[in-house]
């Protein structure tokens, strides 16, 4: 009876209104955690860090745990985050939006960037925009299949995902592309001092300056101080009401697969720069990369269903993905290590949704 | 003439009895407390406004939902509803206002839908069919329709499927969501001599309408909601229509209307010889700046068309429309909004509402433009600034600008859909439906609403199938029938004249517009 | 007042019986054999090889695991659902399988209960995350995957399996394993397809799992045991899935190498979706999938016996998805403008 006393609530329905002031800190810090999807992530990774450091300490680890392994570790961040970046506007979209193909396009823009940088002599940046414009037109071979002829995402995806990374290999004859210019561009995977601030800070890789801050403060933007980000929220919250509002819905969901691509033409230059070669099957070997940006974005509790997710979630939800992977490095050395980071992976991505479908039911959103 | 809630008097014995009956969704209560009695072979009606626990009642009896606290008893026994498949073994069946259909199956298919006849295991086609031919009979339908895929019919048609299937499981206890409010006056006939054999061979009925005058056609109880309670169960014939409407509010319901806004600006919207092939022909209709032009029309005549058009959803193919004198074409609502014609959809949860965003957010999302000088920008002190503006001005009952659309009641989400209109002021309103489902408070505050921006100068077209709205607030009334505007009259048309004209004067019955007020 | 006019006899609603059966064969399904049959042709003229025994045989054995699962899958998407777990649950069925044959030189009989089982086990796991965790089942599928996978690579060990003994070879390429020419896995497919076929067009439990495709809320509402008919199809997968497992170790040499049900999840779903069935749910054929699995296969044979690169075939599984869906799509949109 204190917040809103307007009602003219009846004496006897009273008593049994728990005013929420009186729930204790316990219950309500439990709120705060589920439906603060930010927040939990930060209790995790401090968690994670207290762990391991304690482990460290106790002599467990193959190797020390420290700023400097944390920091070399982000390596892998640059192309996860950028993808779950790429996920976040596509699922943001709503109506089923997902993007399989990310793999793809990431090994079909690899192999076209390292043929125009590695082999026909292009400048950096003009086969890097070269990289951006393929991943773009594949992102919108997506955006029309879905937003203007009516696909699924799903399917749409599903069927690129196949053209897209046959394509890849068909024109690279199934051979890295490989060439000195390409072996020299590995120094844009190096790790460098953080600017500014200095040496004593561990050094960082250079793909995060150059790559995924970049990528993080153009996505945040857009979806925070553009009124495209509006329109985006509007349609995956909505789509019939969007269309009622004005919001013209099938080039705003065109953009955001057309994002997607370019997204994943920037991090199929990163990659190459990592394995110093253009691999046609960079982004789809093994479980391949659109599976872990999946993964990123739901942790990070973007609503599969559209209109909930944000910048803050995703970047956090890499971080605790990427160090939980190098933690288990150092807990189980070997081959044993790499296997144990896909049962971490699915076990947090059934934790991260059934968390999602925890919350959405006691409190009703994310 | 209190609640008497039917205990002592036995006569025909109970065939539901619901006591005690509390129900909350987390901190919410949605019941208080609800005594309800059906007898066997009557139709029971429940009233109430939005809100007011009616739709939860519903839910606990269907099974659906459970109740906190309280007893249920059929035909005398205690029991318990803990699932639908509970309720449909008890025979209670339910036709939900929107109908619960699956539009890729057959109506047939459908009938049955989890309560297949069976030879063994298989599904006896046959012995459904033959069941086909008699429900369709009952409820009106012709037997071709039985292999139709539900999808390809109307909404009248698809509740008419749902009835049959109700009726498919041996109903003992039928109830009715609001299953006039899209049927049009011949189809609400048929409707109520379906409803008169269910109860003449024992069926007990409850019937939930916002449309009180047709109670009296229909009910023989009436229980009235408010704030989650029953507050008085008697015979239709003790009460008036403005003595339910007064039961419901809690109040007395204030006699003063709002003005009615002097029409004579310049012509904002001229429609010439406007045809849309299967939804309505040569419709023409000027809307003048300052005027409240009232479009009535049963569900189906067109009227809703007519508006999808004007607002660019839907295509014409063929004839003028005119804004200001200028021929425009409109392909999509966003060109209509840049023209200043905006409009409130009639289904305001699939139409309009973005649930789990915030108010400010539903507020501004039409006019994006407005939140930055710098095209495509986004400033959130303008955002918070407008949202606040029109939470003032449509006084809509809210703690903050940030709540989610979904916490409000469905008065007060109506209004923050209306707000998305003004936010650029509009030469042209067009409201479809604009009290649908709404309570008769927030009723009042919208027509008012709609009024004062009338006599500031917009244009205003009212879409709506309510006959006393369209009486109420228009300045000039057109009937729809058929897709063809049928006849024009002055607000001061009486509801039988105007009635009659919607529903076509060969079929009007004598009886079928019997007022009640 | 005028309540109705029906005209129509007992005997003309009989008459409607059989029309309001579903139709038994889609106009999606005659397209797709005329697509395969004018495939098979071309490829006979290019290759004449193609159209031999030699040449068919290990076609429908590579058809044969696909349409199964395919089956399954079908149920499963029928109810707007998804399985991208299965290449995970093949790994693993298929590692525990030919694990014990090598160590426990177990039965046949007891080798496919085996797999079967543990098929369904993990079926049953996707089921009641899904049905009863109430949560999306790609997301959820995606997530058991890797955990399928984890735990095969665990059994795996650092290489791969060899020395599989014989016991599967009735499911194989060679004499042991086809009756008439015929292989005796694609045989047991057509046998499932059939039944699958009826259940879905017969049988209310069939029935129901469109309703529970089309509308789920309006399922529950109509007294459907939703949540048990969603757990079912996933449990049907599972146990679908281990049964292709066997079929998986029958169809290669003794030795059972880490890339088993790699990627086999795209490839069923390809066949599924290329076969008509909505991934919206509500909507679907396994008669459909078994040719949609023929289509996928002749296409990824025909490439190589032609002579182009083997990678080529994925850019067709690719355009054939978007023909299929593209078209369907499309008429549905006339549909409605007309």
């Amino acid at each position: 009876m204190t917040v809103t006393s307007n009602s003219t609530a009846p004496p006897s329905g009273a008593p049994a209104e728990a005013p929420r002031e009186r729930r204790g800190l316990f219950s309500r810090g439990l709120e705060a955690l589920l439906t603060q999807r930010v927040a939990l992530l930060v209790v995790l990774i401090v968690l994670l860090l207290i762990v391991m450091s304690i482990l460290d300490a106790a002599g467990l680890l193959s190797g020390s745990f420290n700023s400097d392994y944390l920091a070399a570790a982000l390596i892998s961040a640059v192309p996860l985050a950028m993808l779950g970046l790429a996920q976040l506007m596509v699922i943001l979209s709503g109506r089923g939006g997902i993007d399989l193909s990310v793999g793809s396009m990431v090994s079909l823009t690899g192999v076209v960037f390292g043929y125009a940088y590695g082999l026909w002599g292009w400048s950096l940046i003009a086969a890097l925009i070269l990289a951006v414009v393929v991943g773009g037109v594949c992102g919108a071979v997506n955006g029309v299949l879905v937003a203007y002829i009516g696909f699924p995402p799903l399917i749409a995806t599903l069927a690129t995902y196949y053209a897209y990374r046959s394509l890849a290999l068909v024109v690279s004859d199934q051979k890295p592309v490989n060439s000195p210019v390409i072996r020299d561009f590995y120094s844009a995977a190096k790790s460098v001092e953080i600017p500014l601030v200095g040496g004593s800070l561990p050094l960082v890789p250079l793909g995060i300056f150059t790559f995924l801050i970049p990528t993080i403060v153009v996505v945040w933007l857009l979806l925070n101080k553009t009124t495209f980000g509006r329109r985006l929220y509007a349609l995956g919250t909505n789509n019939v009401a969007a269309t009622w509002s004005g919001i013209n819905v099938n080039p705003n969901r065109l953009a955001v697969y057309v994002a997607s691509g370019v997204i994943s033409g920037l991090v199929a230059v990163v990659t190459v720069a990592q394995f110093a070669s253009a691999r046609p099957d960079a982004g789809t070997s093994g479980n391949g990369m659109a599976l872990p940006a999946i993964t990123i974005a739901v942790l990070g509790g973007v609503a599969i269903t559209g209109g909930i997710g944000r910048v803050a979630g995703i970047v956090l939800s890499t971080l605790l993905i990427v160090w939980i992977n190098a933690s288990i490095l150092l807990t189980l050395p070997g081959n044993d290590g790499t296997r144990f980071q896909l049962l971490a992976l699915g076990a947090v991505l059934i934790f991260a949704s059934l968390l999602n479908g925890l919350t959405k039911r006691i409190y009703g959103g994310i | 003439m209190s609640a008497e809630n039917g205990q002592a008097v036995v006569e025909p014995a109970l065939r539901l009895e619901l006591r005690d009956i509390v129900k909350s969704y987390g901190g919410v209560r949605a019941i208080r407390h609800a005594d309800f009695a059906v007898r066997p072979g009557t139709v029971h009606a429940l009233v109430g406004e939005n809100g007011a626990g009616k739709s939860t009642l519903i839910k606990i009896i269907a099974g659906a939902e459970r109740a906190d606290a309280g007893s249920i008893a059929f035909n005398g026994e205690t029991t318990t509803i803990a699932s639908t498949a509970d309720a449909i073994k008890l025979g209670v069946q339910t036709v939900y206002q929107e109908p619960q259909l699956f539009p890729e199956l057959s109506v047939a298919e459908n009938v049955f839908v989890g309560r297949e006849l069976k030879r063994g295991l298989p599904i006896d086609w046959t012995a459904q069919a033959d069941h086909m031919h008699d429900l369709l009979g009952t409820v009106g339908l012709p037997d071709r329709i039985a292999t139709v895929p539900v999808g390809t019919l109307s909404i009248a048609e698809q509740q008419q499927v749902s009835i049959a299937k109700a009726l498919a499981g041996e109903a003992t206890v039928l109830i009715l969501d609001e299953p006039s409010a899209i049927l049009t006056d011949s189809e609400i006939d048929v409707l109520f001599a379906v409803i008169r054999r269910l109860t003449a061979s024992g069926v007990a009925v409850i019937y939930i309408s916002h449309r009180l005058d047709e109670l009296f056609r229909i009910a023989d109880v009436v229980t009235v909601m408010r704030d989650g309670r029953t507050i008085t169960t008697e015979a239709i014939g003790d009460l008036s229509v403005r003595q339910i409407a007064e039961l419901m509010v809690g109040g007395v319901l204030s006699e003063s209307r709002p003005q009615q806004s002097a029409a004579g600006g310049e012509v904002v919207l001229e429609l010439d010889r406007l045809s849309s092939v299967g939804r309505f022909a040569d419709v023409s209709l000027t809307v003048r700046s300052g005027e409240i032009v009232g479009l009535y029309g049963l569900v189906g005549s067109g009227a809703g068309d007519i508006a999808s058009v004007v607002y660019g959803i839907d295509r014409a193919t063929s004839g003028r429309m005119l804004l200001s004198g200028q021929p425009v074409a409109i392909h999509s609502a966003a060109k209509a909004r840049r023209l200043g014609i905006h409009l409130l959809p009639a289904n305001r949860s699939a139409q309009g509402s973005f649930s789990f965003q915030s108010i400010a957010f539903n507020i501004i999302a039409g006019e994006l433009k407005l939140l930055s000088k710098l095209p495509g920008w986004v400033t959130r002190r303008r955002e918070r600034d407008i949202a606040r503006k029109f939470i003032d001005r449509l006084a809509v009952k809210t703690p903050s600008q940030n709540q989610p659309l979904s916490a409000m009641s469905g008065g007060n989400a109506q209004k923050v859909v209306l707000a998305r209109q003004l936010v650029k002021r509009p030469r042209l309103l067009v409201l479809v439906e604009p009290t649908q489902g709404v309570d008769v408070g927030a009723k009042e505050e919208i027509h008012r609403i709609i009024s004062r921006l009338a006599d500031e100068g917009t244009a205003v077209l009212v879409v709506t199938s309510d006959l006393g709205e369209v009486l109420r607030i228009s300045d000039r009334i057109l009937v729809v029938r058929s897709g063809e505007v049928a006849a024009e009259f002055r607000p001061d048309a009486t509801q039988v004249e105007v009635l009659a004209a919607a529903s076509g004067a060969e079929t009007a019955g004598p009886s079928t517009t019997k007022e009640s007020a | 007042m005028s309540v109705d006019q029906h005209g129509a006899s007992v005997p003309a609603a009989r008459a409607t019986a059989r029309r309001v059966l579903p139709p038994p064969v889609t106009g999606q399904e005659l397209v797709l054999v005329g697509v395969i049959a004018l495939l098979w042709i071309l490829l006979g003229i290019f290759t004449p090889a193609f159209l031999t025994a030699g040449s068919i045989r290990p076609l429908l054995v590579s058809v044969a695991p696909i349409a199964l699962i395919g089956v399954g899958m079908t149920f499963i998407i029928i109810t707007a659902g998804i399985d991208v777990s299965v290449g995970g649950a093949i790994m693993l069925c298929a590692v525990v399988t030919a694990k014990s044959l090598v160590d426990l030189d177990l039965a046949l009989p007891l080798a496919i209960g085996l797999s079967i089982g543990l098929g369904l086990l993990l079926g049953l796991l996707n089921g009641v995350l899904i049905a009863y965790g109430r949560v999306h089942a790609i997301i959820i599928t995606f997530g058991t995957a890797n955990v399928f996978q984890f735990l095969a690579l665990r059994v795996f060990g650092s290489s791969t399996v060899n020395g599989i003994p014989g016991t599967f070879d009735v499911f194989g390429r060679g004499e042991a394993g086809r009756t008439f020419g015929i292989p005796h896995s694609f045989l047991i497919t057509v046998v499932i397809v059939a039944v699958a076929w009826w259940y879905l067009r017969h049988t209310s439990g069939g029935r129901n799992l469109f309703a529970i495709g089309g509308n789920a809320q309006a399922a529950r509402l109509a007294g459907i045991a939703v949540q048990p008919r969603i757990l079912a199809a996933y449990a049907l997968t599972g146990a679908l899935v281990g049964l292709a497992a066997c079929f998986f170790i029958a169809a290669g040499t003794s030795t059972l190498d880490q890339a088993v049900g790699s990627g086999r999840e795209l490839a069923v779903i390809a066949a599924v979706v290329i076969g008509g069935t909505s991934i919206l749910g509500g909507r679907g054929s396994v008669i459909g999938t078994l040719l949609g699995a023929i289509l996928v296969q002749t296409v990824t044979s025909g490439v190589t016996q032609i002579g182009w690169p083997s990678q080529l075939a994925n850019l067709f599984v690719g355009l054939f998805i978007i023909i299929a869906v593209g078209t369907d799509l499309l008429r549905q949109r006339a549909r409605k403008a007309s």
